[in-house]
């Protein structure tokens, strides 16, 4: 078909002048360059200062021993060294894994349910996991059958997405308004709950400490709790990578997902497992923290468009680089008073989330292919 | 043959919708189905392409029946214009009809190739990087199109693909497939462009498919009074065409 007599809108429209395919590979080396200059700077920052060359030193001559200490003289005192190594690396190390998994658990969630406004807290994940994960702070493990904090919290957000999965249900197929007001009802019940477990808590100091920590906090970040979200994050992003064609399908709708030969079932059902699994492992180190799965992938997508391929990775990144500099923030505005995170993802990123919105017809940053 | 439906019966929510239903789909035809508002054409069309189990009954797709192929088997046989919009999550055309490639194993040159053909045959090739939302309806039925287009199957079907477009959009959407010449089954509303465009029609009334055949010999006055409770009368009148060239 030829439109040659009347010109079609689609010829007087945004048509894009060029193409720019290099954009992508450079967009993500740009982040991942952010992610180590954040990184850097999250090790130097803080009430004992350490300069950025010094901090470079720690950390090079703990992981490549000998390799810089032959020329090189150690210009850092040892209690510096202690705390960059045994306090500031991992802490930074969990602001990237936690703003790496909740980004990718908002970018997942949004298209699973169609909704541009799913996030773990919409959807009663965070909520879930934080009930799971106050019990066991206010109880003690053992009162739980020596549940630890972790698959609490895990069984904890796996119980509120499957309840709110099933309520969502009708006649064999998501609403996916019923489910975003299902996971809104179980989050307000959720938080009611565990509100109602630290009423009951005796010691009035333990509770602030868990309402701290609900409101999202890296402070008790230590080596030993890194592996088990690095390894989770991992796969995760490594299956949702190589299902990006499926995922987009999904947020093309259930109906058409199916008639393009995605199961579409045990697909979303795999997502759930994965995201509750995610969520359930992060609130279990770091607290709930708001807004960074709302608002990165969004950012993510104005960047690079909807395409999941694009969309994971550049959340991933984007998401460590926003909790990195959130968490400098949350230690250094009023230190030595620590900010609960979810003050500073919400004191940013609202507005730029606003601002994004407003923006939201401008042209992407990088183009498709 | 291409699509054949035997005794296919369909519930929801333990409401019987669909009732024995056969209805058959030869190569290059266009089949429309017509029917009132809820007798039950899209539920029909939804146990094709799998999203129903049909309660009782037969659905082959080359002689295969389509619940028991492989997700992606099945749809690499039938694709679907189904009503529905992508999630408010500013995909491009190019995204959206690459989406037709998802059951093919991944192969970016061939995937490209394809998208821009099926683009191509749909008039849009310029529209390439636009946001889909930002579309018009009668280009987002193209797009659409060339996403099932480049699903490079060869039965298609659609579910009320006109509705939400005036008259030029209409006629210019069922011309595109016309001219396809694949397998097509389309639920249409429109009885006068059913007549118009498909080589047979079957007719819908509250579960049961109560006639079927070439439009001259199904569309008579009786049976439309029958199932649509509207008296049908000859009247000269103003029809509708394409400008030439076009």
């Amino acid at each position: 078909m030829t439109t040659t007599t009347r010109q079609s809108p689609v010829q007087t429209g945004l048509v894009p002048k060029k193409r720019r395919a290099s954009g992508f590979p450079l967009l993500i080396a740009a982040l991942a360059a952010a992610v180590v200059a954040s990184t850097w700077l999250a090790v130097s920052i803080g009430a004992v200062h350490v300069a950025l060359p010094q901090a470079w030193g720690i950390v090079a001559d703990r992981l490549l021993p000998g390799f810089l200490t032959d020329g090189t003289p150690r210009t850092w005192t040892p209690v510096q060294e202690q705390i960059v190594w045994e306090f500031r690396l991992p802490r930074a190390l969990l602001a990237l894994l936690v703003g790496a998994g909740l980004a990718v658990v908002g970018a997942v969630l949004q298209a699973l349910v169609r909704n541009p406004l799913a996030d773990p807290f919409l959807l009663g994940i965070s909520s879930g996991a934080s009930f799971g994960a106050v019990l066991v702070l206010v109880l003690g493990a053992s009162a739980l059958g020596g549940l630890s904090l972790s698959a609490a919290a895990f069984a904890g957000s796996l119980l509120s997405l499957a309840l709110v999965y099933t309520l969502a249900q009708r006649s064999g197929r998501l609403s996916p308004s019923r489910l975003v007001l299902a996971g809104v009802a179980l989050a307000y019940l959720f938080q009611a709950a565990y509100s109602f477990v630290l009423q009951l808590a005796q010691s009035g100091r333990a509770a602030q400490q868990v309402l701290f920590w609900l409101m999202g906090s890296l402070g008790g970040a230590r080596w030993h709790m890194l592996p088990l979200p690095a390894v989770v994050l991992a796969a995760g992003v490594t299956y949702l990578l190589l299902q990006h064609r499926p995922l987009n399908a999904l947020a093309a709708g259930e109906e058409t997902a199916v008639s393009l030969g995605v199961n579409v079932h045990r697909f979303r059902l795999t997502l759930f497992v994965l995201t509750s699994l995610l969520v359930g492992v992060l609130v279990a180190t770091s607290g709930a923290i708001a807004f960074v799965g709302l608002i990165v992938p969004h950012a993510a997508r104005l960047l690079v468009g909807a395409d999941h391929r694009r969309v994971l990775p550049v959340s991933a990144l984007l998401g460590a680089v926003f909790l990195q500099l959130v968490d400098i923030a949350a230690r250094t505005v009023n230190a030595p008073q620590e900010l609960a995170l979810s003050i500073v993802t919400a004191l940013f990123g609202v507005p730029f989330f606003l601002w994004l919105l407003r923006r939201r017809s401008v042209d992407r940053a990088v183009s498709v292919t | 043959m291409k699509l054949d439906l035997r005794g296919v019966s369909v519930t929801l929510d333990g409401h019987p919708i669909v009732h024995e239903a056969d209805l058959r789909v030869d190569d290059g035809e266009f089949v429309a189905l017509v029917g009132p508002n809820g007798c039950g054409k899209s539920t029909l069309l939804r146990s094709i392409y799998r999203a129903l189990r049909p309660a009782a009954g037969l659905i082959t797709v080359d002689g295969d029946d389509v619940h028991r192929l492989p997700a992606r088997q099945a749809a690499r046989r039938t694709a679907v214009l189904a009503q529905e919009s992508p999630a408010d999550l500013d995909f491009t055309v190019a995204e959206i009809v690459s989406m037709g490639r998802t059951p093919y194993k991944a192969d970016a040159a061939t995937d490209e190739e394809l998208c821009a053909r099926a683009l191509e045959r749909v008039g849009l090739t310029g529209a390439i990087e636009r946001i889909f939302a930002t579309l018009s309806g009668g280009e987002k039925q193209r797009v659409l199109l060339a996403r099932a287009l480049a699903q490079q199957t060869r039965l298609l079907l659609l579910d009320e693909p006109t509705s939400h477009l005036d008259i030029r959009h209409q006629l210019e959407i069922l011309h595109l497939v016309r001219e396809l010449g694949i397998a097509t089954l389309a639920v249409l509303h429109d009885l006068n462009q059913a007549a118009a465009f498909c080589d047979r029609l079957y007719v819908m009334d509250a579960g049961h498919i109560v006639a079927g055949g070439p439009p001259d010999q199904v569309l008579t006055p009786d049976l439309i009074c029958q199932v649509y409770g509207v008296r049908a009368v000859h009247r000269p009148q103003l029809v509708f065409e394409r400008l030439k060239g076009e």
